[in-house]
């Protein structure tokens, strides 16, 4: 089978399916129901990424859902309804994270005061080389809120940098800051491997 | 694009050119650049590679999906359906409440004003399903407390329904109800006639109705004969024929002056008996009146204002009511309560006789009694403040009426549910924000009330006051839940937290003296918990730090130079 893309939540090729939605919007049940097993695993994949606890994950997976039974309505459908779930969902989670101000854990306060140095790319490589997609999990697992959430959204759920944006609250330019630093963290996590993470030859 | 003083690009320009984040002239520059710089273009394939790893990582599907997602559709749909009959109901109660509350008193003076007439609304609706005596039998309270103690009841039941089927049932009936014109219509039979100008059914003389009789309408009369029972929902009922089966009855006066084979279950406004009734009568009226001439075979249960007993009742008599004369007899016992009772001198009473009430009994000296009045002096609001049957059996509607309430708060708005129990869980700030909101929202809103243009928002604030004051109940409820049970997220466990801490709370506001206090702190703690989580949830949201942008940093045009790479 050919593998998911980023932001892809049916199976490839597939397009999406706007009968089914457009009944579940007009309130069919046996539509609605259709719709969740579609889109379900992938939610939960994106939260189960996104938050601390598989636990987190279901719950918010739930809600969402429930939640999304009242925004159907306001779903465009001249619009990509991959994106659009995948907006809910990242609004959703990360006013999660923010009211358990999760945010403080690891901010990013001192990106301007510390700007961070770029990698030796060998040394980098041989990190990605020698690392597992398993292991990278549990690195992520070890950011903080905010860059967890910023990679999800932008390698998982492939948001574009306004939505990423307009999700976490903070301004366009921001948001390479926010996937650089998330990035930076991550190489830390992986290896901790202080030049690779605070930065190579210069 | 930004440079190092040695003229590598800097990691983020790098990063922002994979992902296509740099507009068409600056993304040139960096290609331009990356062709000649063999650093810049390694790091460049490197964060490629490093995308494509984070990407694969994120999307594996290492996990299945869990059993409780994969189950939640049909549980979403089962207590979604739930919730919304349950909110229909309560629609449909508060309806009623406003009609009853508002509608209907400006109705009664537009009428005496001499805009006589009924409206269409009343007409259809309100006249044909409800029937004013129900506010006789039970105060407005109470009958909520009963009907969401109902539903409550239905729900628990629910697995041994159908799906949809007890929803269905009881909604169908209601809707029934609702709709049930006010114009004759009667199942089954073709009678329609003209009785005082009214459009309504009779059952004529001569006629006989082999089967069970439903009517809705203002008027219903059987002169004839019914063999089955007839159900009624008029303003007016008669029956002076022959009725086989009972007689049910939902009207605003009945008369029964023939015979009924069956029992006689009557809610009114008044009830005249006096013909025949073979088995029961069970009745709740303001006047109950059992002529001379009546025979009831078996039992009389009857509640209400005043009760009129001169015919003969062939066994026990149970009553409950303000005022009860009684002049005919009594086959078996009379247990009487209410506050006063006179039994005249031709009363016969065949077995023993009690009555509680405010005072002694007033007995004839020629009343015919098998035993001396045992009489039990009546203790003011009894039924609310000491133990007995009425009490406790007020205490299990409300908690029902509370867990119903709570179920339906959580369901709706989970988060804001979490969030209250949350605050209520910061006792010290619950308390003294309760403190303020009990006493304070109640005296501003009764300022505000004062003055003319306050009203509405007075009115408004006192209304919120009342549902804070219900809801500190469930907040206590599901926190003292939490305290047994431990933590929940989910929907049903938080309710069923919700429903135990509930119960205890019930019975602990039910110990004698100390009940009322620990109710008064339930009071203040639930309001102070519901405002604390409405504080925090409409305080603005402070964003989350941004650093400035370093000037320069990103989207620099690159200054070509000789000696990159």
């Amino acid at each position: 089978m050919e593998p998911l893309k980023p932001g892809q939540i049916s199976v490839p090729g597939k397009t999406e399916p706007s009968d089914l939605i457009a009944q579940a919007r007009a309130g069919d049940t046996q539509a609605w129901g259709d719709l969740y097993r579609e889109y379900a695993p992938a939610i939960f994949r994106f939260c189960r990424r996104a938050l601390p606890s598989k636990e987190d994950a279901e719950d918010a997976t739930m809600e969402i859902f429930l939640k999304l039974r009242d925004k159907l309505v306001q779903y465009d459908p001249s619009r990509s309804f991959s994106a659009w779930l995948y907006k809910v969902a990242a609004n959703h989670c990360w006013d999660l994270l923010r009211r358990r101000k999760a945010r403080h854990d690891k901010d990013m306060e001192d990106v301007t005061e510390i700007p961070l140095e770029a990698p030796e790319p060998n040394q980098l490589e041989r990190l990605i080389e020698e690392r597992t997609s398993e292991e990278v999990r549990k690195a992520l697992d070890k950011l903080g809120a905010r860059a967890r959430m910023a990679l999800v959204m932008r390698y998982y759920s492939d948001m574009s940098y306004d939505e990423i944006a307009d999700a976490l609250g903070v301004r366009r330019p921001f948001v390479g800051v926010v996937l650089l630093r998330a990035r930076h963290e991550l190489r830390q996590a992986l290896g901790e491997n202080t030049v690779l993470a605070a930065g190579g030859t210069r | 694009v930004n440079q190092s003083a040695n003229n590598h690009l800097d990691e983020m320009t790098l990063l922002l050119y994979a992902e296509r984040q740099l507009d068409r002239e600056r993304a040139h520059e960096v290609s331009v650049h990356t062709q000649t710089c063999e650093k810049c273009l390694n790091l460049l394939r490197v964060l490629d590679r490093e995308s494509r790893l984070l990407t694969r990582s994120l999307l594996e599907q290492d996990e299945p999906l869990p059993a409780r997602i994969a189950e939640f559709h049909a549980q979403v749909k089962r207590s979604m359906q739930w919730i919304w009959g349950v909110v229909f109901g309560m629609a449909l109660l508060g309806a009623y409440i406003g009609y009853a509350g508002f509608v209907e008193p400006w109705e009664q003076q537009f009428e005496q004003a001499g805009f006589g007439g009924t409206n269409l609304v009343s007409l259809l609706v309100f006249q044909g399903a409800f029937w004013k005596g129900w506010q006789s039998m039970f105060t407005l309270v109470e009958f909520v407390g009963s009907i969401s103690f109902a539903i409550f009841g239905l729900f628990l039941l629910r697995k041994y329904f159908k799906r949809g089927t007890a929803l269905a049932v009881m909604f169908a009936s209601m809707g029934l109800l609702l709709l049930a014109p006010a114009r004759t219509a009667a199942f089954q039979v073709n009678i329609d006639t003209q009785i005082d100008g009214e459009k309504s059914l009779e059952v004529k003389k001569d006629q006989v109705l082999k089967q069970d009789l439903y009517f809705f309408g203002p008027q219903l009369r059987v002169d004839g004969t019914v063999d089955g029972d007839v159900y009624s929902f008029a303003q007016r009922t008669e029956i002076s024929g022959h009725v086989t089966g009972d007689v049910i009855c939902f009207t605003r006066s009945a008369h029964i002056t023939g015979q009924v084979d069956g029992n006689v279950r009557v809610m009114a406004n008044n009830i005249t008996i006096s013909g025949t009734v073979e088995r029961n009568v069970t009745t709740m009226d303001d006047d109950v009146n059992v002529d001379s001439s009546a025979k009831i075979g078996h039992n009389l249960t009857a509640m209400g204002q005043l009760l009129t007993l001169d015919g003969k009742v062939g066994r026990d008599v149970l009553t409950m009511f303000d005022e009860a004369n009684i002049s005919g007899d009594i086959g078996g016992n009379l247990k009487a309560k209410g506050k006063t009772l006179t039994i005249s001198s031709g009363a016969q009473i065949d077995g023993t006789s009690k009555f509680e009430g405010e005072k002694p009994a007033s007995v004839a000296s020629s009343a015919k009694l098998a035993s001396p009045i045992e009489f039990t002096q009546e203790q003011r609001h009894e039924s609310r403040t000491s133990h007995g049957v009425g009490y406790y059996i007020w205490r299990v509607v409300w908690a029902g009426a509370w867990i119903l309430f709570g179920l339906v708060l959580i369901s709706l708005m989970p988060r804001f549910a979490a969030e209250t129990i949350e605050s209520a869980e910061r006792y010290g700030a619950s308390l003294g924000l309760g403190v303020l909101v009990f006493f304070g929202a109640s005296i501003a809103a009764l300022i505000a009330c004062i003055t003319i243009v306050g009203l509405l928002v007075g009115i408004s604030t006192f209304f919120l006051w009342i549902v804070s004051l219900f809801s500190s109940y469930v907040v206590a409820g599901a926190v003292v839940g939490r305290w047994i049970l431990g933590k929940a997220s989910e929907l049903w466990p938080t309710v069923g937290r919700m429903a135990l801490g509930v119960i205890l709370v019930v019975i602990v506001t039910g110990i004698p003296h100390v009940g009322g206090w620990v109710r008064f702190g339930i009071w203040i703690w639930g309001m102070g918990a519901i405002a604390l989580a409405l504080y925090r949830r409409i305080q603005p949201v402070i964003a989350p730090h941004v650093p400035s942008l370093p000037s320069g940093t990103i989207g620099t045009p690159i200054q070509p130079t000789p000696s990159a790479a």
